[in-house]
């Protein structure tokens, strides 16, 4: 046979990239905050943002994306708590989403409307740190029902983020869990993380959260 | 594996109806790049036995810093060897 071969030399993560960036831009123009919010399965993401939206929904005019491999469930739980639209994306199959599927999604939003868009990536510590979805940052979610070494297993995800937010913390006094080792190991893969405790169920530290969250959205504009 | 999928979508969108000639793919991987390379190597085997692929084998080559591109391709175009 043969064999003939095609010179391609393109970065693998090029496309998405590129998408990303138009994705970022077209934020910026409506000031829209992106956070992408990113977990292993069952860290809590969802209730982490159903106590956000009951809280400060309309404060901070906030709109959410949510990735699911299959099932708009998600989402559903979510619309309860915002007059809204929340939108769905469903990956068929799919680890993470990307940035066209993003750019796709907020189509649907009203960016004059909104000053902070929550992304809720799918749940996956591997995939979803490779593709950058055009948020201004990524937040971690970190369960106490994980095991500590967490971030040294998945150290990718907790290198790209800024931050880290510990969840379930009402279940420290009943679950095998070191707070300080976990929260070592985290800042040991990436030393300038901010780190949160936050309990979604009892209301435990989600203070701290919203507070974060009103001072990442741009302020309400007064002109016209 | 959400990696190797997008190797194969720029191999697909290279070779268009020649896709299933694809003998080989080859992927610079940077010692830097947040990739294991066994790893990515057992993905692209499972993305390139599919349709529209015919069974390509990856080639990972290593090299330094952060790189990860598809460097690549080569397919059999069915003439015979001169």
């Amino acid at each position: 046979m043969a064999v003939r071969t095609i010179e391609v030399r393109e970065r693998v993560m090029a496309r998405n990239d590129e998408m990303a960036a138009q994705v970022r831009a077209r934020l910026a123009r409506y000031g829209v905050t992106a956070i992408n919010l990113v977990s292993s399965p069952g860290a809590g993401k969802t209730t982490l943002l159903e106590r956000t939206l009951g809280a400060l929904g309309e404060e901070l005019d906030i709109a959410v994306i949510t990735g699911d491999v299959q099932t708009q469930n998600d989402a559903d739980r979510l619309a309860v708590h915002t007059p809204r639209l929340v939108s769905a994306v469903v990956t068929g199959g799919a680890c993470h989403l990307d940035a066209l599927q993003v750019m796709t999604a907020i189509d649907a939003i009203e960016l004059e409307r909104t000053r902070l868009l929550f992304i809720e990536n799918v749940g996956n510590l591997v995939c979803p740190a490779n593709w950058d979805l055009g948020e201004k940052e990524m937040i971690v979610l970190f369960a106490v029902t994980e095991g500590e070494d967490k971030p040294l297993k998945y150290p990718k995800m907790f290198e790209n983020a800024r931050r880290v937010v510990m969840t379930k913390t009402d279940l420290l006094p009943h679950v095998p869990f070191d707070m300080d080792r976990a929260v070592a190991n985290a800042l040991s893969v990436n030393p300038a993380l901010d780190v949160l405790r936050v309990s979604a169920l009892t209301g435990q530290g989600l203070g701290e959260w919203f507070d974060f969250l009103r001072d990442s959205a741009r302020p309400v504009s007064t002109s016209g | 594996m959400s990696l190797a999928m997008e190797i194969g979508r720029i191999a697909e969108e290279k070779l268009g109806d020649a896709a299933p000639q694809l003998v080989t793919v080859a992927v610079d991987v940077g010692d830097s790049a947040g990739v294991e390379p066994s790893s990515l190597e057992f993905c692209l085997e499972a993305v390139f036995a599919t349709p529209p692929f015919a069974g390509a084998k990856p080639h990972i080559l290593r090299c330094s810093g952060d790189v990860l591109r598809v460097a690549y391709l080569e397919i059999d175009d069915g003439r015979p060897d001169d």
